[in-house]
């Protein structure tokens, strides 16, 4: 490389100074704008035995105050029925607006919440930043910056956080790591120029070796950032699925193939296998009655293309895993794939009609009993799977909470039994139990009753006494 | 004290053993001191199973006269907690050394309240005696992992004393004033104050004899999981102290096979009556069933909502959890044969496979990222059925080192590996 003269570095030195100063200057103009694509979302998760407050952000993405919320602001099996109070607030304001809950959407995760009208007005779609066609990709080095919002007791404040593109990566999605934090989890991130570049993804673990005096160091922990992140989705990521709102709360229709515990193929595997250079994903098991059952999927397959294309190759491979999830995920059920396995040295082409997501625990019927002291639900597809049992033998229902001290829960019953037989007599369905358990809850003679429960593939019979 | 008692003080021995550790993915020896009793003049040692197993590899014996000689395992039962031992004869015979042996007395005769005394090696520290009382004659208490990863309990009751029991006194003998051998103390409750257990010589004489005769206990299985039928008399319309409540029947066991289900009452064995109201009973009746030689069909008395009936099971040899384990010293894994009871407690289905229980780090299962608690089911595409093909495997890799491909199972997650040199 050439030695620049002293002069001509000094020179360039002052002219970018300037430019940068000059620039740096609209920032809390920019920010003054971009701040109303902004929100925090409160909500209440509402149980037999408590009531739990969350805080996430979340982002305005129309007109009709529609909100995304990263896929880890809600739990995924809470149904949605205990998900309670939606407010909304605007950064800096201690007023707020109800929110409805939407639900989630599978392919993105996103979980979808829209403001009152009260609020609506206050708001601005992020797709106002947005670039007219293409998404601008920012490159290495580029600055890059967003929103964080400071906790409630402080009205959410916004505040600035700016940082350099570090690295781009596919983890499936093109994932933007800046050098520090650059947004809020959830919240937009953009360029120079005030353009949306991206949203903030919650932050990875970074670790770190505790060192003292004491302490002389040993394995690393792993610290989590939960208020800001580095990484983000870049907005070719995100603007295309916007208008994934669900139709309904359930966010079905979920289309569903069936080939479970999908595990990556390694590296080492691939070359061992001659595949050197492919990606792969190992199917675990082949669920019962499952769209790759019905394609002639076995356990221990590896998936090795889609629709013709070979699984893309990923650092670290594990993401293949989640790169076949999103590929049913962004499909509907009825659709077809066509999947391209490897089984012992042979290399099969499968063609499986997606079906529909069986119901879901989240969605299986439930119901409390307050003197019993406990909370019976329906045994749904997910409960045979996990319980290794035939889901056409699978009548009983599912004990889904156990409320301390009470006669259920002195009698020994668990969350995750399965009820099978109430007083000797086998249990039909989730209605037959709700019939049997309620005439024994109501009446006021009844002192005792027995449950046979299956723990484990063990069972167990249980002694209730009510007095 | 009288003669008797001195006697018996002459016939407890030091036991050193040296025993071989799979658990880090390398062969290791630990050293472990315990306790024990001159049975014969031939030279038998009784002491506990988690003193002595088949895993120990060097077994020092330190008799009353602080000479010390060699001895081998004649055969163990982790079931009852015991071992039995036989000193190097030649040994014996060659330096002409005495020995003096104790006499077993009559444990179902003990009372709470009577004067014991342990004898032992607390601690290392030889022939000590502590004394205590017969806490409870007939203590109810079953582990399923108690003795080193083995079961342990279910077939009898214990005896708890109050005379002070350490860590090295286990094998050692619970004797009366007259010198006369009750129990072989086992174990004690850690932190609590003189909560001892020792296992009743009644039992332990019946383990003797199997022990000396062929040097193992053979069990019949039929596969049922007792519960005590304590306050269950009145659902199950059943006058008092009748029937013992079956809580569990293990799929694919003779007795899931003859029909029984959880819930079931049974009223009796071959005609014979069962009652099981109380925990205490429950090993007795287990160990009714256990005591059939294999392969006899028992007709097992059964209540059913208000039905009875008979039932027809053909006992099977009862098996424990833990298999047989290996060191495979070129890949840095230490294995376990997924046994019967293992796939069936953990829903697996069938045997094939060995759990890994120890990980060697920098070898080549560590750098593959195979972790403890990983089931390998298969090595280069070949079903591991027994331990042998494992360790064949192993040794085909050791002579020439090459790519060799595990399946591993976790959590039923199907994961592949490659082990490399």
């Amino acid at each position: 490389m050439m030695p620049v003269s002293g002069r001509r570095a000094a020179a360039l030195f002052i002219i970018l100074a300037a430019a940068c100063r000059m620039r740096g200057a609209d920032i809390p103009a920019l920010l003054a704008e971009r701040v109303r694509s902004v929100v925090a979302v409160e909500y209440f998760t509402e149980t037999e035995s408590e009531r739990r407050t969350t805080v996430a952000y979340g982002t305005v993405i129309d007109d009709r105050g529609t909100i995304i919320l990263p896929p880890g602001a809600i739990d995924g099996h809470v149904p949605p029925a205990q998900l309670k109070d939606f407010k909304v607030f605007v950064p800096g304001d201690p007023s707020n607006g109800a929110g409805t809950y939407l639900g989630q959407d599978a392919y993105t995760g996103w979980h979808f919440v829209r403001a009152d009208e009260k609020i609506r007005e206050r708001l601005v779609p992020v797709t106002r930043f947005a670039a007219a066609r293409h998404a601008p990709v920012p490159v290495l080095g580029d600055e890059v910056w967003g929103i964080g919002l400071r906790p409630l007791e402080e009205d959410f404040m916004p505040y600035y956080l700016g940082s350099h593109l570090a690295l781009v990566q596919s983890l499936p999605q093109l994932t933007g790591e800046a050098q520090q934090e650059v947004a809020g989890p959830g919240l937009p991130v953009f360029n120079r120029d005030g353009v949306l570049v991206g949203l903030g993804l919650n932050s990875g673990g970074q670790p770190y070796v505790l060192y003292s005096q004491a302490n002389r160091g040993g394995a690393p922990v792993y610290l989590v950032d939960v208020e800001e992140s580095s990484l983000f989705l870049l907005a070719g990521e995100v603007l295309p699925y916007l208008n994934r709102i669900p139709g309904r709360v359930d966010g079905r229709p979920l289309a569903w193939l069936g080939a479970d515990g999908l595990a990556p193929m390694d590296r080492d595997v691939a070359d061992f296998l001659k595949l050197g250079g492919h990606s792969g994903a190992v199917v675990s098991e082949v669920l019962e009655g499952s769209p790759a059952e019905r394609a002639g999927m076995k356990d221990h397959d590896i998936i090795i293309a889609i629709d013709g294309s070979p699984l893309p190759v990923f650092r670290p491979t594990r993401y293949v895993t989640e790169y076949v999830d999103r590929e049913v995920e962004r499909r509907r059920p009825g659709d077809v794939m066509t999947l391209t396995v490897l089984r012992g040295s042979e290399r099969l082409t499968l063609m499986a009609t997606l079906g529909d997501q069986p119901t879901l625990i989240r969605e299986a019927k439930r119901k409390y009993f307050d003197r019993i002291g406990f909370t019976a639900r329906e045994f749904v597809y997910g409960d045979a799977v996990d319980r290794r049992t035939r889901v056409v033998n699978s009548a009983g229902v599912i004990v889904h909470y156990v409320k301390p001290n009470t006669p259920a829960s002195i009698a020994g019953l668990e969350p995750d039994d399965w009820i099978k037989d109430i007083d000797g007599v086998a249990v039909r369905s989730f209605a037959d139990a709700v019939d049997k358990l309620s005439a024994i809850e109501f009446d006021p003679l009844r002192s005792e009753f027995v449950l046979l429960v299956s723990r484990g593939g063990d069972t167990a019979v249980l002694h209730v006494k009510l007095k | 004290m009288g003669r008797g008692f001195n006697q018996l003080l002459d016939s407890v021995v030091r036991i050193d053993v040296r025993e071989v550790d799979y658990d880090g993915g390398a062969r290791r020896f630990q050293a472990s001191i315990g306790s024990g009793v001159l049975l014969s003049s031939d030279g038998l040692v009784l002491t506990n199973a988690h003193v002595a197993s088949p895993r120990a590899v060097e077994i020092t014996i330190t008799l009353a006269s602080l000479e010390r000689v060699g001895a081998r395992l004649v055969g163990w039962d982790h079931w009852t907690d015991l071992a039995l031992l036989r000193l190097d004869m030649g040994e014996v015979r060659r330096r002409r050394l005495k020995l003096t042996h104790g006499e077993f007395g009559d444990s179902d005769r003990l009372f709470p309240g009577e004067t014991v005394y342990a004898v032992g090696t607390p601690f290392g520290l030889t022939r000590t005696v502590t004394r205590g009382i017969i806490s409870n004659s007939n203590r109810y208490f079953e582990d399923d992992n108690g003795v080193n990863g083995y079961e342990t309990g279910a077939f009898n009751t214990w005896l708890q004393t109050d005379a002070a029991i350490n860590p090295g006194n286990s094998g050692g003998p619970l004797v009366t004033e007259d010198g006369r051998i009750v129990g072989i103390t086992s174990r004690g409750y850690l932190g609590a104050n003189n909560l001892g257990f020792a296992i009743p010589a009644n039992v332990a004489k019946g383990i003797v004899a199997g022990l000396v005769q062929t040097g193992t206990i053979t069990r019949s299985y039929v596969g049922i999981v007792p519960k005590a039928l304590q306050d269950f008399e009145g659902f199950y319309a059943l006058a008092l102290d009748t029937g013992m409540l079956i809580d569990s029947v293990d799929p694919g066991s003779p007795a899931a096979r003859a029909g029984l289900l959880g819930g079931d009452v049974l009223l009796a064995i071959n005609g014979r009556k069962v009652d099981g109201r109380f925990p205490e009973q429950l090993p007795p009746i287990q160990n009714l069933i256990a005591s059939q030689p294999v392969g006899s069909v028992l007709v097992l008395t059964l209540k059913r909502g208000t039905r009875v009936s008979d039932a027809s099971v053909v006992t099977e040899r009862l098996e424990s959890s833990m298999g047989e384990e290996s060191v495979l010293d070129a890949w840095g894994l230490s294995v376990r044969k997924v046994s019967r009871t293992f796939a069936r407690e953990n829903q697996l289905p069938d045997d094939t496979g060995v759990l890994v229980i120890g990980i060697h780090p920098g070898f080549p299962a560590d750098a593959a990222g195979i972790q403890a608690g990983d089931l390998v089911t298969k090595i280069n595409e070949k079903p591991l059925t027994s331990i042998d093909v494992v360790n064949q495997a192993q040794a085909a890799y050791a002579a020439k080192p090459g790519p060799t491909l595990l399946e591993t199972v976790r959590d039923r997650r199907v994961s592949l590996y490659i082990l490399k040199p």
